[in-house]
């Protein structure tokens, strides 16, 4: 099939991050709750979209640092599976990712209020995060380019525009499918790319995914 | 083996790594950095100092690296003071305090602090800042010990002078305090291209084991440790005897002393007395290790274990997981940041534990094989030199915009 040229370049960029730590923890899910009311949202970003970021490439079933650390030191499998079934693509925004897990787990202490006084094994440690974004030099002019270029970005590249940049453009969509959305003759291909479930593949899986797709419609 | 270059480490952690570094580099643009600390040779910091001066400088942040100077009294002081912070108990006189003022002033006369970021490692020249009035540049604290029960006394001294840094370092949240100044995160790093890490000829392997005389008819389970309490060499030894009732294989205990450690050679002798005569149990004691050989003992481990009690960071776990080996954890210190439970090895808690995982991981290969991948991977992100390399850049970088949480690289 004959390749068109996409409504703009798409310039490929990469983001980086620096952790902090903030010295504050929590010992039960009591104080978990208060980390979580008042933190910064750098620090649900770290626990949530980071963690997801890390985890995954070592293929745990874990998407967040709040649900390590409910299974592994307070042994609270129900309440981690809750917070391992929040679907990251659905959120937009830091704000309304901290409502909902603090809203599951008010929901979770109606039921359990003891268990949010149980003492954990070891605490739950609050980090935060810098973030740093910027451009590379790879730029696809059509989806031929686009195609061959997704085999050599870096995986950080491949994170941020598949995944973190949700939160900054704050649409419930990645950056590869909205280019592709842009031009007429790839609508379809731009659904399912966006269809892909993030929380199923590692990174180097998703890059492979998103290659057959394109090929397909190739 | 001449000293490696930065893109020799292209092959090694792939080129989208080495290049991130140049390109994150050339947003730092014509900077400097004074790295300063109290010993040029031996220990860990002094051994990563050398790898990281040098590749920092071939990306162009121009970096020097200071060593304090002092008599036995002010290293008699700073030991203790490093004791007291990693939990000792004690008081110490006004004199003591005094003594190591005057020997961190002395200092502050002799040398400059004209770069850009100055990094101060570890307790003994932390007070160099306080000398040093209406600075331009940006002074952070890197701290490498284990500060999660300090002395009260030694660390409110000791905090008057970090709370006047622009930032602070540590290895591991179970060391960060409350601090008013930012605190960053920065893990130990191994170097992969360095003798203890690098690929080996598989026929040099042979030959190590040959030579130590240790057969490989069977599984050989290892721990490469100093012969120290806290690294429960007596309790790796009842763990293997436990699980050798399921499973046939073969001890493999490697260690050195410290120099100074008196203590070294009474652990040993109880380690003898545990190991009895078992033929299967081999102890060797080094006084000084070769990086290759332990190397060779690692690649050759078919399980390693780490089973400390008590930990500072362990990167021995980070040398096994890179060779792929299954590791088997105490789930202490810095060993919990390495180890996810089950996907990236086993942390264990006791012999039982130990003996129940080694049981478990020499009959299920497979699972033995996935957890070193994965343990592979964990270090690839998060605890090679290159990856220290990057914090180092994006400190500089934040240290530009500080309060921001997002920072836009033009």
């Amino acid at each position: 099939m004959e390749v068109g040229f996409s409504v703009r370049v798409f310039q490929f960029s990469s983001s980086a991050s620096l952790e902090e730590l903030t010295g504050r923890k929590a010992d039960t899910l009591d104080e978990l709750l208060e980390l979580l009311k008042t933190c910064s949202s750098s620090s649900i970003f770290y626990h949530t979209f980071s963690a997801f970021r890390k985890l995954r490439e070592v293929q745990t079933p874990y998407t967040n640092d709040f649900a390590v650390w409910i299974a592994r030191s307070l042994n609270e499998e129900a309440l981690a599976e809750k917070l391992l079934a929040i679907d990251l693509a659905e959120y937009n925004t830091m704000e309304s990712l901290r409502s909902r897990i603090v809203e599951l787990l008010e929901g979770y202490k109606g039921e359990n209020p003891s268990l949010f006084e149980r003492t954990a094994t070891e605490p739950f440690y609050l980090y935060s995060i810098v973030r740093f974004v910027y451009f590379t030099d790879k730029f696809a002019y059509n989806l031929s380019s686009f195609r061959q270029l997704l085999d050599t970005i870096s995986i950080d590249s491949l994170y941020y525009h598949f995944i973190e940049s949700r939160m900054q453009s704050q649409l419930k969509t990645d950056d590869f499918s909205s280019w592709m959305q842009e031009n007429q003759d790839y609508k379809e291909l731009a659904e399912k790319v966006r269809n892909i479930d993030i929380n199923i593949y590692t990174l180097e899986e998703l890059r492979v995914r998103i290659g057959e797709i394109i090929d397909e419609h190739l | 083996m001449s000293i490696p270059k930065l893109s020799d480490y292209k092959d090694v952690v792939g080129r989208d790594v080495v290049g991130e570094l140049y390109t994150l580099a050339s947003h730092v643009g014509n900077r400097s950095i004074k790295m300063v600390n109290s010993t040029a040779v031996g220990g860990g910091v002094a051994e990563m100092l050398h790898r990281v001066v040098p590749l920092l400088n071939e990306l162009g942040i121009e970096t020097k690296w200071e060593v304090i100077k002092g008599g036995a009294d002010f290293f008699d002081i700073t030991k203790a003071f490093h004791n007291a912070l990693q939990g000792k108990e004690g008081q110490f006189g006004q004199e003591i305090f005094d003594t190591y003022l005057a020997y961190n002033e002395m200092n502050y006369r002799q040398m400059s602090f004209d770069e850009d970021l100055i990094v101060i490692h570890d307790p003994q020249p932390a007070a160099l800042i306080k000398w040093q009035n209406k600075r331009k540049n940006k002074w952070v604290w890197r701290c490498h010990i284990d500060m999660s029960h300090p002395n009260p006394q030694v660390w409110e001294f000791l905090r008057s002078h970090v709370e006047l840094y622009d930032g602070a370092i540590f290895s591991s949240p179970l060391f960060s305090p409350q601090l008013d100044i930012p605190q960053y995160l920065f893990y130990p790093a191994i170097d992969p291209l360095a003798d203890k890490n690098r690929d080996l000829d598989s026929d040099y392997i042979v030959g190590v084991l040959e030579n130590y005389e240790i057969p490989r008819d069977k599984p050989i389970v290892t721990q490469i440790s100093r012969y120290d309490p806290w690294k429960d060499p007596v309790g790796v030894i009842q763990a293997f005897k436990m699980a050798r009732k399921n499973v046939d294989c073969r001890l493999l205990m490697v260690g050195d002393k410290a120099a100074d450690d008196p203590e070294a050679e009474e652990i040993l002798v109880q380690v003898r007395e545990a190991a009895g005569d078992d033929p299967d149990i081999k102890i060797i004691f080094l006084t000084h290790s070769i990086p290759t050989e332990i190397n060779a003992f690692q690649r050759a481990s078919d399980i390693v274990l780490q089973k400390s009690i008590r930990e500072g960071f362990a990167l021995t776990v980070s040398e096994a997981l890179w060779k792929y080996r299954p590791v088997i954890g105490g789930a202490v210190g810095g060993i919990p940041a390495q180890i996810i439970h089950g996907y990236t090895g086993m942390l264990v808690h006791s012999v039982e534990g130990a003996s129940l995982q080694i049981r478990s991981l020499l009959q299920q290969p497979e699972v033995a094989k996935r957890l070193g991948e994965s343990g592979h991977q964990r270090v690839k992100d998060e605890f090679l030199i290159t990856k220290l390399l990057k914090r180092y850049l994006l400190l500089l970088l934040a240290l530009d915009h500080p309060g921001k949480a997002t920072i836009l690289l033009d």
